[in-house]
């Protein structure tokens, strides 16, 4: 058995590299050679000067490296921040003179007692000298952040406290601003206020030595908020201390107490005290620019490949030119395998190339292949359905825009929400940076995508056929077409195609709602995306919009996700037309929704139901622990039952017609949306 | 080896083909003809496995013909032959004995052969740049790399020359002498006549007539008599209203008159008429219905294409 499955797996594979080589073939022979030979000049030349910059530093993450010069001891701690930015280069003390050799000075001077030195920095009075000293500070809070990272006592190392304060949920969390921000209160911060409503969390962060960042902000008489500053003058000197040290050639910054908007943070505090929080108009993020750039940088070829594939398989289309393949032995899947692996080798080359040109490793390639299958699985349906090259630029400018925005867009925010992982192209960027991904965060960025392009690869396949291809039918018929052929029959007088595969091993009454279920389930990666795609959205907007819009979305994204297949069920008579039938495939898309739905859960992996609008999107599955058993097992099922009646509702109105169905749609929505409304309401 | 039973394709509310059974033996050349829209390249593609039938059922080679294994033993000429332009003749065929697994050796005897037969030329050149006729005949030698039992052509002379289509017509009888069974449809009613072993006529997804030509034409179709006088008839005064009938449409064809009755009662009133208006028959012809003069009876209307129903003065 085993070898008879094996001879089999072997003859596909023949058969799909044969069209693959084939493809590839054409695809390079569709290209006169004099254009192919100046493309591959081109793309030498520029590779070239551009690997030759990445190698010498003046392209790419090299443009800001040893832009500054300071003067520093070696032995001083100091020196490490300093040599762990690349912006920075470490002069040796004595052979620093301000202005000339240097373009900022860092001395320290040790006390007669056992405290620690004071630090004084001095900088050039120029907007160099201005800049090199905020690159400073900010090597030295990055030195500190990995200092703490490294300590094996993690609960040493970020101490958190916790002081709380019980206010009105209302205008402080809409407007962006902080409970507790440091501005105002001088004080505590609230590391995650949005969720909290009157806790202030607090990160000192502080490891006995130094005061930390937020001392920075408040300007004046902090470091009480740090903690266990202890014997440390956590802060720096104000404002008027540095006046009084200015020298004609340069300022002069003292790191030893009191504070100053210009304050150096000292070596070991750590800078996990930032308190900006709220929504993405009231905070600073750190985007992560160079990363960004380099990572955008993967998925401009998908576009360019988008366009390639999709001619391609138009082209089959065309003047009916692919039909003799289909009477061939080969089967559908077989021909669009073969057609489209050269076109995944080439992502595959291209990615490497660009991972290895950029400084990605095997990480940024596997994240970004989702993306390719995705943006090629996105044009093949397109391609599939469009009736001409009018159309299919339509549909690949449609893909590539939304594509690159769903994979760019949320990448930006890689370090400010766990919502980025919803983009593959964030892992590259945690990769670029050099950081760590999980197992958990690298399934939850690809997963998602991955299932996503293999189900739009299915669904294409679902009228790669003659009837289909080489026909004018508007692309909304071809969409129902696909997904009928994907049902069986259900109920009296409708016909029942031979069942093949799995089907075949299940009772004959079984299979329609089996089917039913089936599909339903598939579409929840869609269903992810979206309401993925949605929190995303709504996270700009103040909360008390965001909430109540995004729980309408979401309760249609869904009941579509449900009911869709059902119409086209009905349209395409795989179902027949009555109340008892509709009920039957409601009840079981809303089991296959239900059952689908559970895998969400992967959502608490990654900790976005951390977020407010991401407890709000999937707060099914999260946050239901002090409840008793029964009330437990009422919200388990309480889904199931949403889902069948509404699924039911919108299918009693699809067998009818149209309009009918539209009707039913509408008002299952508005029952998922208040069933919404009151889980969010129990869960608080 | 090929059987059909009550088969039903629809498209959404429009029946394509209606209740078809019909079966083909093999070594056999069979037509299906029909006006446009009758059902006939739907049937065929039912047969290729392009098409799954609504209802009933389709075997070919002894599979039903939605069984991918069917497609090895089965070779097929679309209406139209848009090929892969950007290659050559030799490596498209080459491509399609590929995917029908036949060894590199084996096919490129076949591919030779076929091409050597059906005088192709320019077999190094992109198919591109290729005349209509020869792309016929490389489409023609693709239904053909994987030595199959059953060809199914549509249309496969259709366009072409009259040299072109002589050599196709040709050809498919050769095959037919190699044992291959071939079901074909056509417009051009002759291209069926002479190559058809039997024959049905579908008109609007149904099967109107079959069996050979002959039997249709005997069954369907009536023998007529081309009378020809030196003068025009004319009835004999007192004749009979049947008499009248009989010389009432006589036409001027040079210095002569034609008259056409459908039996040799009707021949002795239209002498009778000559008789009587002073003239004599000088000539008189028999003259079989074609297959076309069946089709007009059946269906109702001229074939597309050709002129509307007249009677060509050389196919007598």
């Amino acid at each position: 058995m085993i070898r008879r499955a094996t001879r089999r797996i072997a003859r596909r594979s023949r058969r799909v590299v044969r069209v693959a080589r084939w493809e590839a073939s054409r695809a390079t022979g569709g290209v006169d050679r004099r254009t192919l030979l100046a493309a591959v000049a081109f793309l030498a030349v520029a590779g070239g000067v551009f690997g030759a910059g990445a190698a010498t530093g003046t392209v790419g993450l090299d443009v800001d490296r040893d832009v500054y010069r300071v003067g520093v001891d070696p032995a001083s701690p100091y020196a490490d921040a300093v040599e762990g930015e690349p912006a920075l280069t470490a002069v040796p003390i004595e052979e620093a003179t301000l202005g000339s050799t240097v373009d900022l000075v860092v001395r320290e001077v040790r006390g007669g007692g056992s405290g620690p030195a004071d630090v004084f920095v001095r900088a050039v009075d120029t907007p160099k000298g201005e800049a090199a000293a905020a690159s400073f500070r900010e090597a030295v809070d990055a030195h500190n952040e990995r200092l703490m990272a490294a300590e094996s006592n993690g609960t040493a190392a970020f101490p958190v406290v916790v002081t709380l304060r019980y206010v009105s949920r209302g205008s402080a969390l809409d407007d962006g601003r902080t409970v507790g921000d440091a501005s105002t209160a001088g004080a505590a911060s609230d590391a995650d206020g949005s969720d909290d409503a009157g806790a202030a969390v607090d990160d000192g962060g502080d490891d006995g030595i130094r005061g930390d960042g937020d001392d920075v902000d408040t300007g004046a008489g902090s470091g009480t908020d740090d903690g266990d500053g202890g014997s440390n003058s956590g802060g720096s000197v104000d404002g008027d201390a540095v006046d009084g040290e200015r020298g004609d050639d340069g300022r002069w910054f003292l790191g030893g107490g009191g504070t100053g908007d210009l304050a150096i943070p000292s070596i070991g505090g750590g800078a996990f005290g930032a308190s900006s929080t709220g929504s993405p108009g009231s905070i600073t993020p750190p985007f992560p620019f160079a990363s960004l750039v380099l990572a955008f940088a993967f998925l401009v070829p998908m576009n360019f490949l988008a366009q390639a594939y999709g001619s391609s398989v138009l082209e089959e289309r065309t003047n009916r030119r692919g039909e003799p393949l289909l009477v061939t032995p080969l089967s559908p899947a077989e021909i669009v395998a073969g057609k489209t692996l050269p076109y995944v080798a080439v992502a595959v080359a291209v990615t490497a190339l660009i991972a290895l040109v950029v400084g990605g490793g095997p990480i940024s390639v596997l994240a970004v292949l989702p993306i390719a299958a995705t943006f090629l699985a996105a044009t093949f349906v397109g391609a599939v359905f469009a009736r001409s090259f009018k159309e299919l630029t339509f549909v690949t400018v449609a893909v590539s825009v939304l594509l690159t925005s769903y994979a760019f867009v949320p990448a930006i925010f890689t370090n400010v929400t766990p919502v980025a992982l919803i983009s593959p192209l964030t892992l590259v960027v945690f990769d670029l940076q050099g950081e760590a991904i999980s197992v958990g965060e690298f399934l939850f960025a690809t997963g998602p995508t991955a299932i996503a392009a293999a189900l739009l690869f299915g669904l294409g396949l679902g009228v790669y056929r003659e009837e289909d291809l080489f026909t004018q039918k508007p692309v909304t018929r071809k969409f129902l077409d696909a997904l009928a052929v994907r049902l069986s029959a259900v109920g009296e007088g409708v016909r029942e195609s031979p069942a093949t595969g799995v089907a075949a091993r299940l009772p004959r009454r079984a299979r329609g709602p089996a089917a039913v279920a089936f599909l339903t389930a598939c579409t929840i990666p869609f269903v992810f995306v979206a309401e993925l795609l949605a929190v995303a959205v709504l996270f700009a907007l103040p909360i008390t919009v965001s909430i109540p819009v995004l729980l309408v979305v979401i309760a249609f994204v869904e009941e579509v996700a449900k009911s869709v297949h059902l119409y086209a069920g009905f349209e395409r008579g795989v179902f027949a037309r009555t109340d008892r039938v509709a009920i039957a495939v409601g009840l079981a898309s809303g089991l296959g929704f239900f059952l689908a739905e559970k895998a969400t859960a992967v959502v608490q992996a990654v900790g976005l139901t951390e977020l407010y609008v991401g407890r709000a999107a999937f707060g099914s599955v999260a946050g239901v622990a002090g409840l008793s058993p029964l009330l437990l097992a009422g919200l388990f099922l309480a889904p199931l039952a949403l889902h069948g009646v509404t699924a039911s509702l919108s299918a009693v109105g699809a067998r009818r017609d149209r309009t009918r169905y539209v009707l039913a749609l509408a008002a299952a929505t508005l029952v998922h949306a208040a069933y919404n409304v009151g889980v969010v309401s129990l869960h608080g | 080896m090929i059987a059909v039973d009550a088969l039903e394709k629809t498209y959404g509310g429009f029946a394509a083909v209606v209740d078809s059974t019909f079966s083909v033996e093999e070594g056999e050349v069979f037509g299906i003809v029909g006006p446009n829209g009758a059902g006939k390249t739907t049937t065929l593609k039912v047969l290729a496995g392009l098409i799954e039938p609504t209802s009933g059922e389709a075997r070919v080679a002894g599979y039903d013909s939605t069984d991918p294994a069917m497609r090895h033993h089965l070779g097929f000429l679309p209406e139209e032959s848009p090929l892969y332009e950007e290659m050559t003749a030799t490596s498209y065929l080459r491509f399609f004995a590929d995917l029908y697994e036949v060894p590199r050796p084996v096919a490129d005897e076949r591919i030779e052969r076929a091409l050597d037969r059906l005088e192709l030329d320019h077999r190094d050149r992109r198919l591109g740049d290729v005349s209509k006729g020869m792309k016929r005949k490389v489409a023609i030698a693709r239904s053909l790399v994987n030595d199959p039992d059953v060809l199914v052509y549509d249309e496969p002379a259709s366009g072409l020359d009259p040299v072109t289509t002589n050599s196709v017509l040709e050809f498919t009888r050769e095959l037919r002498a190699a044992g291959k069974t071939v079901v074909f449809s056509a417009h051009n009613l002759y291209h069926v006549e002479s190559v058809c072993d039997r024959v049905v006529i579908m008109n609007e997804g149904r099967i109107v007539a079959r069996g050979t030509v002959e039997e249709i034409r005997e069954r369907h179709g009536e023998t007529t008599y081309h009378v020809y006088t030196d003068v025009p008839p004319a009835p004999a005064s007192g004749g009979t209203e049947a008499d009248a009938d009989a010389v009432g449409d006589a036409e001027e064809v040079g210095d002569r008159y034609r008259t056409v009755v459908p039996s040799m009662d009707a021949v002795e009133r239209v002498r009778g008429a000559a008789s009587a208006a002073g003239g004599t028959v000088v000539d008189i012809r028999t003259r079989e219905p074609s297959l076309e003069d069946v089709f007009l009876d059946l269906v109702g209307r001229p074939m597309p294409g050709r002129r509307g129903g007249g009677e060509a003065e050389g196919a007598e």
